[in-house]
């Protein structure tokens, strides 16, 4: 771990990360990735990986309209929105 | 009557008689929630519409099994039309517009929701250290933390301002609190309660519960809390037994596991002797002990850091300041929208979270760390499933000590992580798990963790209620709250 990959995970996670902090952090991160590193311990050959505990597959259902449309009321927790849409920035100039 | 460290049970009995109104109940909950105010167990309270609501039980009575009781919700849940926070900057001004599952099961049973308790922030955190809103204090000393991440839920009930709450356990988030908080909690199975509604941390993880005073309250809240929902894909289609049902029953001939791999010498030697001591109680409720092997056990932590941050960073992608939550000011473009909204929104350990998170899926790693952790993952699940053939529950301590002060784990987060040494293993295998009050190290409670196989909540719930019918740790209430 170093403040080159740092700062490419940052960049991964939409973080920036504050210069002060820099090397603070790259050592944690240095330490909880040595830290995990035991599980090469482990002899997982042949080992199916485990996503969930329930390892059942979502059921499917019959596409069938079960909301009502509350565009109204999604738009109106966005920070920024007109009555259709929410806004962000210019994205094509 | 006070009303102050009252069981849920008590205060049906209360309300029944006539002894308080439902109205009465409600104003002085309030009065204990403002006069212990300093403890900042609370983010919002839910005043005006929990009056309205005991006025109207008063006037028309409701059959539901919580009409009138008082509880207060996790932060995380969403609740319809009341601000939902999650325990971040980032949602300090989010009014959700429906309720979460839970939330709505707790209502129709008539529970009156008079607050949001605080929280570490998005539930990352073992203190109660990492929430927004400061530091929750543990009603049992000034400069004590709680534990979290349910923190203000645990220190609520601690002080018997509500005689329940609820919370959500990803890696020990109910069951830590509630050890140090000398309350009783339950994780159930994975799956037994929908997660429609909460805000997530680590999908395959994040399990909610209740916390309460007894195990007979927990398991009244626990059957209202569980319901099939079609907005959840992992919610269990099973049938919710009666969990009260068999709470009397004796336990005699209950096989108790105690797990070879955990080792207690490591442990502070009045921990050791609390532990002992309720082996030899449980031995003389009829319950016998065995040995058995986890042999993939300790590298549970290791495992959840990697699945739960790997997890987070893709849950917590959905924050980026666009459809809700805060948007920082006056971003030059829609990247800078993002990061700036980000960087400003989240606090240290949710950021350091989301960076293991897409440290260990990033291209290159993924095999090393993720798909690793999910092997070990099931190595652990295995070691579980065997152990169940031949033992009902299995026992340890819920934490290595009793409650710590504030800033005394320093700034190394792998200390803090230890914290849930004995409670990550139950999330990991899917397990229900619940914590006991069992015993005081200098005046401060400390908790008997009881996991269970799958399903089997009931039985948990059983071995508890044995214990408490017949000892007192959970009927010890902290001295210096206000009442």
């Amino acid at each position: 771990m170093d403040k080159k990959t740092v700062s490419t995970i940052a960049y991964l996670s939409r973080l920036s990360i504050n210069e002060d902090n820099e090397e603070k952090i790259t050592k944690d991160l240095e330490n909880i990735i040595k830290f995990v590193d035991q599980l090469d311990a482990a002899d997982t050959e042949n080992i199916e990986p485990l996503a969930s505990p329930l390892e059942k597959t979502a059921k499917t259902r019959s596409d069938n309209v079960s909301a009502k449309n509350r565009k109204e009321v999604f738009l109106e927790r966005s920070p920024k929105s007109n009555e259709d849409y929410f806004l962000v920035p210019r994205v094509v100039e | 009557m006070s009303i102050q460290y009252k069981s849920v049970s008590e205060l049906k009995t209360m309300l029944n008689n006539n002894d308080i109104s439902n109205a009465e109940l409600i104003k002085e909950t309030f009065s204990l929630i403002k006069s212990n105010a300093k403890l900042n167990a609370f983010i919002t309270l839910n005043e005006e519409e929990s009056m309205n609501k005991a006025n109207k039980l008063d006037n028309s009575p409701s059959s539901g099994s919580l009409a009138g009781i008082p509880i207060a919700q996790k932060d995380l849940f969403c609740t319809k039309d009341l601000k939902t926070t999650c325990g971040s900057n980032m949602l300090s001004n989010f009014i959700p517009p429906y309720s979460a599952t839970v939330i709505k099961n707790l209502e129709n049973a008539g529970c009156i929701s008079v607050g949001k308790t605080n929280m570490d922030e998005f539930a990352m955190g073992s203190s109660n250290e990492t929430s927004f809103y400061g530091n929750v204090q543990n009603p049992w000393g000034k400069n004590l933390v709680p534990g979290g991440s349910s923190g203000g839920a645990a220190a609520a009930v601690a002080a018997g301002i509500v005689p329940a709450a609820s919370g959500t356990d990803t890696g020990g988030s109910i069951r830590q609190p509630a050890s140090l908080c000398g309350i009783t909690g339950i994780k159930p199975t994975y799956g037994r309660i929908s997660r429609w509604g909460m805000i997530a941390f680590a999908s395959s993880l994040d399990q909610a519960g209740p916390m309460a005073r007894t195990a007979e309250d927990c398991a009244l809240l626990l059957y209202e809390m569980c319901s099939h929902d079609d907005k959840d894909t992992t919610s269990l289609n099973e049938d919710v037994p009666n969990f009260s049902e068999n709470l009397n029953s004796p336990i005699k001939g209950l096989k108790i596991g105690l797990v070879k791999e955990f080792d207690l010498s490591k442990l502070d030697n009045e921990v050791v002797k609390i532990f002992e001591e309720s082996k030899k109680h449980y031995e003389s409720l009829g319950a016998e002990f065995i040995e058995i092997s986890l042999p993939n056990i300790s590298l549970s932590v290791p495992t959840y850091y990697v699945v739960a941050p790997a997890e987070c960073s893709s849950n917590l992608s959905r924050f980026d300041g666009v459809k809700f939550g805060k948007r920082c000011e006056n971003p030059k473009n829609l990247e800078e929208l993002y990061i700036k909204t980000r960087s400003e929104g989240f606090g240290d350990e949710v950021k350091r979270r989301i960076l293991i998170g897409s440290y260990v899926l990033s291209a290159g790693f993924y095999d090393a760390y993720y798909k690793k952790a999910q092997q070990v993952r099931r190595l652990i699940k295995n070691d579980f499933d065997s152990a169940f053939k031949s033992v009902d529950i299995i026992m340890s301590p819920t934490t290595r000590g009793p409650a710590f002060e504030v800033g005394s784990k320093g700034d190394d987060p792998i200390q803090m992580y230890l914290e849930d040494l004995f409670t990550i293993p139950a999330n990991l295998a899917g397990l229900p798990a619940m914590s006991i009050p069992n015993g005081m190290i200098d005046n401060k409670p400390i908790g008997l963790q009881l996991i269970g196989n799958f399903l089997d909540e009931s039985r948990l719930l059983q071995a508890a209620h044995n214990f408490q019918m017949s000892t007192d740790w959970h009927l010890k209430t902290p001295t210096g709250i206000k009442s």
